[in-house]
């Protein structure tokens, strides 16, 4: 026994050896690096200085950046809740459907999960198109006049959000299906014979054991759309004026244009600590309730 | 069999299907879009199918000498991604899961760390880092920094925790050492998985865009949505060749996906959420 172990600890140590090392050089480091930096005047051409807390108190007093972060909240809010209802209407419905029907919608509807950000603002900046998009088509059939969708204030992050729910539909809807066909059945049966109706079925079994589907995609697209930048990168650039300037564009917006770096290292900072503490809660969260079940 | 739903099943078929179209209608237009003319693309009024489809767009573009290298260039640098990803976190999550050693608590702890860590946080510093080892504009930047992955490396070991033990004991009795009986044993049996994760990680690569814009300069190693950014800054003209390659570059995902989808489908669970 004693000799077993002494060659598991040899093997262990080869078999981690390459994750640990990669993940050193390139997670670990880099992440103390950014904790240093952000206390640094730090720039690619010069001696650094120490400044202390400066880089973090001119990001906290950057009106832009407080601008970024309601954008960032302001786009997740659209994007999450409306994806989780459509997605769990969805998934009902599919619930319902032949397992033939079944295999070919959701195969279909997972496609659009795949696309790249680059290809779906492409897409999306056309459909938006002012002379011949199809969006302007659409409202035009019901008698609007054109908008120029990503130019105006007021209708250019609501259009960011669109690809961003067709980006997510799938995998969600997917996600809360499983969900559904994991309740057992005769729970509703029990239901039916005491006769339950659809709604109070939905209200009493499906919702309430649906409860960590839904907390736990509401965290994951919650932290996934205010990362999001990629969509306003391509689609917008961040305006008109920066109303679709998300907390991740404007830091890479500084990382390509200002010299020094330390600011934009410590406004990341400041976001993972609040990403980070939202995902380590609900990882705890999950895990505590899965040791419950067993 | 079922007869709570109060709907009948022809109208859940039909909004299924309505939901099916609009779900791929953004898709289907851009593949049709490239067969049209260039002036057509963005004609008033809206048409879907073009006046007479012509396949100009998709011939010049895979014609294109810098396109045809970003396809290939970025394939390869994917499967290679993908075949180390598999590697990496595969021999890790079967030691985390199976072995019993030193220190395996603070380890295991230190690879999980990673796992909250955003992308953006250290985006900046992972880039001084490899200009710092002489990395930039090799294919080591675009394929090594993402590999190891506490993500893909978790979900794996949940998978070997899975496995039964009797099927190690046997080999360890016949006297294989560890590492023999996961190349031998497991990673044949890893199937399933690492149909996921590997597509997963071909996904990643495929369709990473910020850090190959940043690491990348050199004209043979620009990555394909590297490639389509730059296409629609430096010729915004030539909407329908736009349209084209946006279509190709999805291609081979949406093959490889449709290849695997019974995996990919069936991998979507949610044990560990209820």
């Amino acid at each position: 026994m004693k000799k077993n172990w002494s060659q598991d600890n040899l093997s262990a140590y080869v078999l981690l050896s390459p994750i640990l090392i990669l993940l050193t050089i390139f997670v670990v480091i880099p992440f103390f690096y950014a904790i240093r930096v952000s206390f640094y005047d730090w720039s690619f051409y010069q001696e650094s200085t120490f400044v202390g807390f400066r880089n973090f108190y001119m990001v906290i007093t950057d009106r832009l950046f407080g601008e970024a972060v309601m954008v960032g909240l302001k786009f997740a809010l659209m994007v999450v809740p409306s994806t989780l209802i459509l997605a769990f209407l969805f998934a009902n419905i599919v619930k319902g459907l032949g397992s033939r029907m079944a295999s070919f919608v959701k195969t279909s509807v997972y496609i659009p999960t795949i696309i790249s950000g680059i290809v779906a603002s492409v897409i999306f900046v056309f459909i938006f198109d002012y002379v011949g998009g199809l969006a302007n088509y659409v409202i035009g059939l019901f008698g609007y006049e054109p908008k120029g969708w990503l130019a105006d204030v007021s209708t250019a992050l609501p259009s960011i959000v669109a690809p961003a729910i067709w980006l997510g539909f799938g995998l969600t809807a997917l996600i809360m299906l499983a969900g559904l066909l994991d309740i057992p059945e005769n729970y509703y049966e029990a239901a039916d014979l005491e006769g339950a109706g659809a709604f109070a079925k939905m209200r009493y079994i499906t919702i309430p054991l649906m409860r960590n589907i839904f907390l736990f995609l509401m965290v994951t697209g919650f932290t996934a759309n205010i990362s999001q930048f990629e969509l306003s990168l391509v689609m917008t650039n961040g305006g008109p004026l920066s109303v679709t300037t998300t907390p991740n564009l404007y830091i890479f917006n500084h990382f390509r244009n200002d010299v020094m770096v330390g600011n934009s290292i410590a406004a990341s900072l400041l976001l993972f600590l609040v990403l980070g503490s939202i995902s380590a809660i609900i990882f705890k969260v999950l895990n505590s309730e899965k040791a419950v079940d067993g | 069999m079922k007869t709570q739903n109060t709907i009948p099943k022809i109208v859940l078929t039909a909004i299924a299907i309505f939901v099916t179209i609009l779900a791929l209608f953004p898709l289907l237009w851009v593949i049709i879009a490239g067969f049209k003319e260039k002036t057509e693309v963005l004609a008033t009024p809206f048409r879907f199918f073009p006046e007479q489809w012509r396949v100009t767009n998709y011939t010049d573009i895979l014609s294109d000498a810098v396109f045809q290298q970003a396809m290939l260039i970025t394939f390869g640098g994917a499967i290679v991604f993908a075949a180390l990803t598999l590697l990496v976190n595969a021999s890790a999550a079967y030691a985390f899961a199976r072995l019993e050693f030193r220190f395996k608590g603070a380890i295991w702890l230190y690879v999980i760390m990673t796992m909250f860590i955003p992308g953006m946080a250290i985006l900046l510093t992972s880039f001084i880092v490899v200009t710092k080892m002489g990395m930039l504009d090799t294919m080591g930047v675009l394929i090594l920094p993402g590999i190891a992955s506490a993500g893909h490396m978790f979900f794996m070991r949940q998978f070997y925790l899975n496995i039964p033990q009797s099927l190690e004991e046997a080999a360890l009795i016949d006297g294989a050492g560890r590492i023999k009986i996961f190349t031998g044993i497991f990673i044949p049996m890893s199937f399933p998985v690492f149909v996921i994760v590997g597509i997963g990680a071909y996904l990643g690569y495929w369709n990473s865009f910020v850090w190959p814009t940043m690491t990348v300069t050199n004209i043979d190693l620009v990555q394909i949505m590297q490639y389509l950014y730059t296409f629609r800054s430096e010729r915004s003209s030539e909407m329908g060749m736009l349209m084209a390659g946006s279509a190709l570059s999805a291609l081979p995902t949406i093959i490889l996906f449709l290849i695997f989808q019974k995996y990919i489908i069936s991998g979507i669970k949610i044990s560990g959420l209820k």
